[in-house]
């Protein structure tokens, strides 16, 4: 099975599970968002990305969790401020101390944060079907997940862009193989690589802003590269 | 609702820029959340001459963007928007179409500003309404002056005034004199005067069957050793009174280089050889005479009365004459190197002769000779590095070698005196005292040399970033009097204490990243907010600073033991790190151009000329000094990968 069908059939399995009632308006407002067969022929200049990152407790999907997640939207290539999204998560397990040795920086007090249900339907609801786009996606979306499945039995369905991978892809072509210097595509890298200023980078939010800045300039460089729509960017 | 953080960073951005610093704290987070940025590549249209205005106007975060006018097919540049910049305004305040075409001119992040925000902008906040409408009165202006300018420039093409170079201004040959006029070694005194009368001339000299130089008799000979002496000695040979050895030199020397010989050795006759030294035959003669008169201002004599001075007074008089010289080297774009050199000869001479007096008025006053414990005067910071042009703050210290025991006290109060009776003097010739304190008066700065180790080792063993910034021009240290010796042991000692704490250097490599240049620089600069500077730029802490101290990181690191400049430290960097190669002597350059910047403007308003009026700048300044931000942004880029700075938290 492809993963577009696995898609298919897990979203049918949630509509579902909404018809009977089985999950909150608001999830199933998210899965609603997936329909129409032609959304991948969308051209860049079209489609809304959410350009996000998290901050976790650690690297384990089983035994970690999201502590807070940033998002910041693109649309017709321009970031909108306006359009973007940011929560910390109270985590009642997890003393404070836990959570600052692990991030050694990180001194945000938890209790401020809002419940994971809250947290996580707020951020479907911001994301609707956009694409997500994240530095090492991969990671963020694995953790998504894992909150996703433990709590509604369910994983994102949006298409996902990683910016590192877009990067290589526009700089060395689809087939380099970067596993030895996997360096050079770390975020602070990247953002040297293209002239964007670093500032603090202690928060999901300020990540995802300039993540979203480097995705920006990607973007540009994938259209001067003859990739205009959606499809061509995801390679599907 | 928008994420805070996010909002929070647009709005320390636009907080950069005028009008926006106006804004108070909800308005402009308000505004902040309503921001789109746009990423455009270089040479993207954003809109074109009589387009329908857009719903938003545009600032420039990064980048530049070029707004022309089309006439008669013709592109006619209006105005060049970089960093702060706000354009696309007009067709919003007047709602008409575009009058001029926007094209990015490099790479460039745009803010886009929602027209309605901004009109409301305009009706609420009288600030911002004042700020555009100034705007909008002085750019019609600049479209007319720029239009007309360019239409004229067009008519009478080719005519364009051509801009001396700054940087390597070629001053004039001094011409020798090539009919020289010699004698042997064993002629009579008396022959030799009645050839010199006979030629009248002030010199001869005296040289071997080879024709090579042995010596010369000069007026102040005769003078001096023949008249003034008892009993006639004028039977005996002219090599018994004769000065020897000949300062010899090549010839092709230019004014400059001649003052500064002059300046240096202080003689008044220089001997030209075929080779330079004195085993080859003589071509010519080059007098101060000579030299004084292709140059109206003359630094010798200067220095001249500043070595003859006996009173404070005469100092300062020929401190304020040397500002004036200053001022004649400046605008005649005489090389820079040069000027700071001959500056530097009086500076020093200056606080010379301030200590002879002073150590004389002690002896007068209290009876107190100076201890036998030698000791050094040094020069701190710009003064030490060889910069000061203009008279700004005395930084200076007294370093001395440990007192024989029971008498610590005694030559510390001893040196202490002397400190304050010089820096009151130097005070007296213009020299504003040390807001600081970091002055030879201060008992915390006149100490032994195991103290001044002492505060070294501890800058240096426990870095923290205020302390570093703090001493950075305790660094900078040069010996301008007395035992030259006791700084160069100092120095070998600072050299042992830092590659013992590599972490040293990168703490002061960090410091040197402190200010990072406006990238972007043309109309609008990137101006300082306080009360007593606002809207100018504040060239020393933006430009001179990143430079200078990336150079003292490097000169410490490499080792290099002598006291050079700025400048001269990316020289010698040049010829030592292979990877500074190009761009050492690019910074050295770019250096020059600011220093020189900073003394016109200096000059121009009676200040420290640390801080600069954007408007008072011409063109080809503007450029240079975009340049220049280009050099420092890759000369930072250089430390942060040689020093690893990334990897290090505040």
């Amino acid at each position: 099975m492809t993963i577009s069908a696995i898609k298919t059939f897990r979203r049918a399995a949630a509509l579902r599970r909404c018809r009977g009632g089985r999950l909150p308006e608001a999830v199933c407002g998210y899965v609603r968002a997936f329909s129409g067969s032609q959304r991948l022929r969308r051209s860049l200049q079209d489609t809304r990305f959410v350009v996000f990152d998290t901050e976790t407790t650690g690297f384990s999907p089983a035994k970690d969790s999201v502590i807070s997640i940033g998002a910041v939207a693109v649309d017709s290539g321009a970031i909108n401020v306006g359009d973007s999204y940011e929560v910390l998560i109270r985590r009642d397990d997890i003393g404070d101390r836990e959570v600052v040795t692990i991030h050694g920086l990180l001194r945000k007090d938890l209790s401020q944060g809002v419940d994971e249900k809250a947290a996580i339907e707020g951020f479907l609801g911001y994301i609707g079907d956009s694409v997500l786009v994240a530095q090492h996606a991969g990671f963020d979306i694995m953790m998504m997940n894992a909150m996703l499945k433990r709590r509604y039995g369910l994983e994102l369905f949006n298409e996902v862009i990683d910016t590192a991978s877009l990067a290589k892809r526009l700089e060395k072509g689809p087939y380099y193989n970067l596993a030895h210097k996997s360096g050079e595509y770390r975020l602070d890298h990247l953002l040297e690589r293209y002239g964007i200023r670093l500032y603090d980078r202690h928060t999901s939010a300020g990540d995802a802003l300039l993540t979203a800045r480097l995705f920006q300039i990607l973007l540009a460089n994938a259209r001067q590269a003859g990739i205009a729509e959606l499809k061509d960017l995801l390679l599907k | 609702m928008p994420s805070n953080t996010i909002v929070e960073r647009v709005a320390a951005d636009l907080l950069k820029y005028p009008p926006f610093d106006r804004l108070d704290q909800a308005a402009l987070l308000d505004l902040a959340a309503s921001v789109s940025l746009a990423y455009h590549e270089e040479g993207e249209i954003l809109f074109r001459k009589s387009d329908a205005q857009k719903e938003h106007a545009f600032m420039v975060m990064k980048g530049a963007v070029r707004l022309f006018d089309t006439i008669d097919g013709k592109e006619v540049l209006v105005d060049l928007c970089d960093e702060g910049d706000v354009f696309g305004v007009r067709a919003i305040f007047s709602r008409h179409d575009y009058v001029l075409t926007a094209q990015v001119a490099e790479e460039s992040l745009l803010f886009e500003i929602p027209a309605d925000k901004i009109r409301r902008l305009l009706e609420t906040d009288p600030a911002v309404a004042l700020f555009f409408a100034g705007a909008f009165a002085r750019s019609f202006e600049e479209i007319e002056h720029t239009l007309s300018r360019a239409l004229d420039a067009d008519s009478q093409s080719g005519k364009e005034p051509s801009y001396r170079h700054f940087l390597e201004n070629e001053t004039l040959e001094v011409k020798p004199v090539t009919s020289v006029v010699t004698c042997p070694p064993d002629i009579s005194i008396q022959e030799a005067a009645s050839i010199m009368s006979e030629h009248n001339i002030g010199s001869i000299i005296v040289v071997s069957p080879e024709n090579h130089p042995l010596g010369i008799i000069t007026d102040t000979d005769l003078r001096k050793k023949v008249v003034a002496r008892p009993g006639s000695i004028k039977e005996k040979p002219v090599s018994e009174i004769m000065s020897s050895p000949v300062y010899t030199i090549t010839g092709g020397k230019t004014i400059a280089d001649m003052v500064m010989l002059m300046v240096k050795t202080k003689l008044r006759h220089f001997c030209i050889t075929a080779d330079g030294s004195f085993d080859s035959p003589v071509e010519g003669i080059i007098s101060e005479h000579d030299i004084i008169t292709s140059e109206g201002n003359n630094p010798a004599v200067i220095m001249k009365a500043i070595m003859q001075a006996d009173s404070p007074n005469q100092l300062k008089e020929q401190r304020d004459k040397a500002e004036s010289l200053l001022q004649v080297y400046i605008s005649q774009e005489v090389a820079l190197h040069f000027i700071s050199n001959i500056i530097t000869e009086i500076n020093d001479a200056i606080i010379t002769r301030a200590i002879d007096f002073s150590i004389r008025e002690i002896a007068e006053e209290s009876g107190r000779e100076r201890p036998t414990t030698e000791f050094c005067w040094l020069s701190l910071g710009s003064e030490g590095r060889k910069e000061q042009l203009l008279r700004t703050d005395q930084d200076n210290a007294i370093l001395y070698r440990e007192p024989p025991p029971g008498e610590e006290d005694a030559v510390h109060s001893y040196y202490l005196a002397l400190g304050e009776k010089v820096t009151g003097i130097l005070q007296h010739c213009g020299f504003v005292k040390c807001p600081a304190d970091i002055m030879a008066s201060n008992p915390v700065w006149c100490q032994p040399f195991s103290v001044w180790k002492g505060y070294f080792s501890k800058w240096i063993a426990t870095p923290e970033p205020k302390a570093v910034m703090n001493s950075t021009i305790f660094f900078d240290f040069r010996p301008v009097y007395g035992q030259a010796k006791i700084a160069a042991e100092l120095k070998q000692e600072i050299f042992g204490l830092v590659s013992k704490n590599r972490g040293f250097l990168e703490f002061f490599a960090k410091n040197a990243l402190q200010n990072p240049p406006p990238l972007g620089f043309f109309r609008n600069f990137l101006v300082e907010k306080s009360r007593d500077h606002a809207n100018e730029f504040d060239i020393k802490a933006r430009a001179m600073m990143p430079l200078s101290d990336a150079a003292r990181v490097l000169s410490y690191e490499l080792k290099i033991p002598e006291y050079l400049s700025t400048s001269e430290r990316f020289r010698k960097l040049a010829t030592i790190m292979p990877g500074m190669k190009d761009l050492a002597p690019e910074a050295a350059a770019g250096y020059e151009f600011l220093m020189r910047l900073r003394a016109v403007n200096g000059l121009e308003n009676g200040s420290s000329g640390r801080y600069i009026k954007p408007e008072s700048l011409n063109k080809i300044q503007r450029q240079t000094l975009r340049n220049v931000f280009s050099t420092i942004e890759k000369v930072q880029k250089t430390l942060n990968l040689r020093f690893q700075l990334d990897y290090i938290r505040d």
